[in-house]
């Protein structure tokens, strides 16, 4: 056998599923988003159409800010948690498994799980109530514009901010402590050496799971329309749910279901390139170890 | 007065674990180039790293220039490290991690700069301060990691293996700079390593270790000459001392050494520290180069037995002689008969009565 | 060095306390409702746990009927009268989860003719909500049984066509091989739902629409891609020397690659199954797009909240059976995803 073939060979299944499976629907996807729905090719009437859909601005305003908002906050959140439990104490693994349970919890089952909890007569208010912190239930169903917003985004990081947390974990557990012990010996305190030692070093981490969460980001759907239902709370991909689930029979329908997919899957596309090319920059200096 | 005293230091890690380090006592005076060697797990690391501070200490004092330094923050201690892996932060030029100890003390830019540039020079790096670590050799960053270490000035340097993961001839070379740099710098160190033969090279004084405890404290030739336990024997000299469980017995000239190979007279020096030991058994301690080979028949006062010399193994300057006594795997160091060849019958012999014996429970040096 | 004074080990304890309330406070609601009847669920404020059994008081009436009296916290209040053996059984049965046959009920009440009032205690069936579930959601147990064959059609798919590729990139040298790279990278990161329409049409085409494969499939193509990301990352790390030992000692590429590579690479293929497995498990609308009859069980549970709010204790429940399997899974995998993020760049 031809040593040479053999990456070839290897890559050959990969290629010929993506080929398939992939590039076919994209193509084909591509080629629905410049034909009209009369039929004919046009390169903007269907993003028209999509600019005048109802919500849509709407939507794009909403994930942007859920974008912003939720990866700033679930970076807090999992940066402080992955630092505590990365020492080593006594239940740290318990803890670190307990942390990690939303992440392997279905979102449907989590929007379950927070609905019930939601309803006028959930278990959040009852909570509130036993405690005595509220007299009256707060309806928080009916939450409405940026108030149902923030819902969402907590929601959201109840879920997500456990899977950013393990990728921070790995990467500090990985860190050799001489290099904080060094800092210390030469008068660093702990604040100094998280500053100028920890986080420098645990960018690749850092990096990795940003981009992650931002693509996640950008394609925040279910979550909104299992506790708010449909067109509460608008985003990118909820509407792109909406005229598929919803409302499929609409003329239109179809059209604005592929051109919202196309739009969201650009948005991603530049969104991850920019900020990886950001990123690189910024680390061509520094290797690894 | 002493610069560094460490007085019964101990440490365990668990409440009722082992002690790593068992009751230690040592003094260094200034200027000193001390060694701590021994063998993995012996506890030379940990007790340098309760030196540094960066270890907590489980029982016991540390006194620099008189003063406990216990609970103080290693900065405060005046001393400076250098890790085995040097830990030079790869997200940092090499400027920026020479600098870094100094920017913690908020000295003035300009006074860092000269400084950096200064111990550059002193570790002959000024060529790389612009670079980053990953675009440097092993050696390369070693010579960071020791510029660093010297830019603050420290009272006492503490080299943790610095040297062990660069390849033989670097090691050696990198040695004699170390020690330079010791020098010229009017510094006391602590070297920590598990090779004799560096050891043997650079201190000024030897501190042996093994399981936690001091074995001997000495200069490079007292270790070696005057080995102080049976462990201090084999582990320093390569090839290694060779061993031999013997009997003494009490003959009308004398006592003897018996042992399955070979009977052989104590030297008169030794008989008064053996009569206590009469019909016991002891261990008897040879160096290489202190067995004697002749291809006489004769046998000397000094004979030990007959032997058939199994392999040579020629060093240039010296030859090895390997062969068996009573079961024993016996090393022999030979100036004189380098061209003997494998398989020719021998007559071994003690010179100069070059012998040393150890107590089989206590291993001590029995003289 | 790694000592924390009082004051940091408070706040510590404090934000890790605060995490685990977070994270566990509402699952105990989550499973506390998933077994609460319809009263349960009406109540205010809630029981963090829900009852056993079910406590009812019944006084006879003159017209010779049976007025059954609940008390749900304020008092006991009626809230219904009659003696038909079947309207009982339905009501027990829709409101106290209480599946005790209407006649057995009469007979019990009939005490109370003579004895006047009476205390009765019900048991109750704790796993109500679950049959309902099932009986509810159409197709429930046979979506339940398409979800863990999908899962698995989509771990073999991955794991197969990945680890051969993520093989490919780590050990070889190829021309293309940086093009390569990027285009898995775009493919990771691509949104699945931009092709999910698309894909549907390719499917109904290679008559592979409204099937498990065809759900199996589309969950690959982001996952291939995972998969060979994270496998060719250990596959550098493992020795290049342990697989030529196994070639001198006569053993062919394919030979050495299953006995050899994959075994060391285990840890990678453990961390990538669960992300393939969550992939397939979790997803609801390229399921919702792409089959008809078929269905997974992530879609069936979505499809179940849409029924009713009132009866939200069914979706509830079966949503458990949704998140344990998930759950055990992830617990057996989490060391080897550990190590998987400790080892892998970007």
């Amino acid at each position: 056998m031809n040593k040479k073939a053999i990456p070839y060979l290897l890559l050959l299944p990969t290629f010929i599923f993506y080929a398939v499976f992939w590039l076919t629907p994209v193509a084909a996807g591509m080629k629905e988003v410049f034909i009209d729905i009369n039929g004919n090719f046009s390169l903007t009437e269907n993003f028209k159409l999509m600019f005048q859909s109802e919500l849509f601005g709407q939507s794009v305003l909403n994930t942007a800010l859920f974008v912003a908002i939720s990866v700033v906050l679930q970076y807090v959140l999992a940066l402080t948690l992955a630092v505590l439990l990365s020492r080593k104490f006594k239940g740290a693994k318990t803890l670190m498994f307990i942390s990690m349970i939303p992440m392997a919890v279905t979102p449907t089952a989590v929007a379950i799980l927070w609905k019930t909890g939601l309803i006028s007569d959930g278990w959040i208010n009852s909570t509130l109530v036993t405690l005595h912190l509220i007299k009256e239930p707060i309806s928080f169903l009916s939450a409405d514009g940026f108030s149902a917003l923030l819902l969402i985004i907590l929601i959201d990081t109840w879920t997500v901010t456990p899977s950013v947390m393990i990728i921070l974990v790995a990467g500090l557990q990985g860190m050799q402590k001489e290099f904080k012990e060094a800092a210390y010996s030469f008068g660093a305190d702990k604040w100094r050496i998280f500053r100028d030692i920890t986080l420098p070093m645990l960018k690749p981490s850092i990096v990795t799971s940003i981009i992650l969460r931002l693509i996640a980001a950008i394609q925040v759907w279910a979550i909104a329309v299992m506790v708010l239902g449909y067109s509460k709370v608008p985003f990118l991909v909820e509407r792109v749910a909406f005229y598929v689930d919803a409302v499929p029979g609409l003329e239109t329908s179809r059209k604005l279901a592929f051109t919202l997919s196309f739009t969201t899957t650009v948005i991603v596309l530049i969104v991850s390139l920019i900020y990886l090319k950001v990123t690189k920059k910024s680390s061509a200096a520094g290797g690894k170890k | 007065m002493s610069y560094l005293v460490l007085k019964d230091l101990e440490k365990r890690y668990t409440k009722d674990g082992n002690l790593i380090v068992n009751k230690m006592n040592l003094s260094i005076e200034k200027g000193e180039f001390i060694v701590f060697l021994g063998p993995s797990g012996c506890g030379k690391t940990t007790t340098i790293r309760m030196i540094s501070g960066l270890e907590d200490v489980s029982g016991g004092e540390i006194l620099i220039e008189g003063e406990n330094i216990l609970g103080k923050k290693p900065k405060d201690r005046g001393v400076s490290m250098i890790f085995q892996s040097y830990a030079v932060w790869p997200h940092m030029t090499v400027f920026e991690n020479i600098a870094y100890p100094l920017k913690l003390q908020k000295l003035p830019k300009a006074e860092i700069k000269e400084r950096v540039h200064a111990a550059a020079e002193a570790s002959d790096i000024t060529a790389l301060l612009d670079r980053y670590p990953a675009q440097m050799s092993g050696g390369q960053r070693q010579r960071v990691a020791v510029a660093r270490a010297i830019v603050i000035k420290p009272k006492l340097f503490l080299m943790d293996e610095p040297l062990s993961n660069l390849d033989a001839k670097l090691r050696v070379s990198m040695r004699t700079e170390l020690k330079n740099i010791h020098t010229r710098e009017n510094s006391t160190s602590i070297f920590v390593t598990h090779d004799q033969s560096e050891a043997m090279s650079l201190a000024d004084r030897i501190v042996v270790m093994n399981k936690g405890i001091i074995e001997q404290i000495g200069t490079p030739m007292e270790v070696y000459q005057d080995s102080a336990t049976k462990f201090v024997a084999s582990f320093i000299g390569t090839p290694p001392t060779n061993f031999y469980e013997v009997k003494i017995e009490k003959r009308e000239d004398g006592l003897y050494a018996i042992a399955t190979g070979f009977e052989y007279k104590v030297p008169d020096r030794l008989v008064p520290a053996l009569l206590p030991y009469t019909n016991k058994k002891v261990d008897l301690g040879v160096r290489p180069e202190f067995v004697g080979v002749s291809l006489e028949k004769t046998h000397s006062l000094d004979h030990l037995c007959e032997s058939v010399i199994q392999f040579v193994e020629p060093q240039g300057t010296h030859a090895i002689l390997i062969t068996d006594i009573g079961g024993v795997e016996t090393k022999i160091m030979t100036i004189d008969h380098m061209e003997i060849r494998p398989n020719t019958k021998v007559s071994l012999f003690m010179k100069n009565g070059n012998v040393m014996f150890f107590d089989i429970e206590t291993t001590q040096r029995i003289k | 060095m790694n000592r924390l004074n009082l004051i940091q080990k408070t706040v510590m304890s404090l934000i890790l306390s605060a995490m685990v309330i977070t994270v566990v406070v509402p699952i105990i609601f989550f499973l506390s409702v998933s077994f609460s009847n319809d009263f349960e669920m009406n109540q205010f404020p809630k029981n963090l746990i829900p009852s056993t059994s079910v406590t009812v008081k019944v006084a006879p009436t003159e017209q010779g009927l049976y007025e059954i009296f609940y008390n749900n916290g304020e008092g006991y209040r009626s809230i219904i009268t009659t003696a038909n053996p079947i309207k009982l059984e339905t009501f027990f049965n829709r409101q106290f989860a209480v599946t005790i046959p209407g006649e057995q009920l009469v007979e019990q009440f009939s005490k109370t003719k003579e004895n006047g009032p009476m205390e009765f205690k019900l048991k109750k069936d704790m796993f109500y909500n679950f049959k309902q579930f099932f009986t509810i959601a159409t197709k429930a147990k046979s979506a339940l049984v398409n979800s863990i064959l999908v899962s698995i059609y989509t771990i073999i798919i991955s794991l197969t066509i990945g680890s051969l590729a993520g093989y490919a990139m780590a050990r070889y040298n190829f021309k293309f091989k940086e093009t390569i790279n990027v285009t898995l990278l775009i493919v990771r990161m691509f949104p699945v739902v931009g092709i999910s329409i698309p894909m549907a049409i390719l499917l109904i085409n290679f008559g592979l629409f409204d099937t498990l494969l065809g759900l199996a499939i589309l969950y690959s193509i982001p996952n291939i891609a995972l998969t060979a990301w994270i496998t060719s990352s250990i596959f550098v790390g493992i020795n290049k020397e342990l697989e030529e030992a196994s070639f001198i000692f006569g053993a062919n590429s394919f030979h050495t690659f299953m006995k050899i590579t994959l075994p060391l690479a285990f840890p990678a293929l453990a961390a990538s199954s669960m992300y393939a497995f969550l992939t397939a498990w979790n997803d609801t609308i390229s399921a919702l797009i792409l089959t008809n009859q078929n269905q997974t069980l992530a879609l069936v549970v979505y499809k179940a909240i849409g029924t009713s709010s009132s009866s939200i204790q069914y979706a509830a429940a079966g949503s458990l059976i949704l998140i344990i399997p998930a759950l055990v899974f992830t617990f057996i995998v989490r060391k080897y995803v550990n190590q998987m993020w400790g080892g892998v760049e970007v």
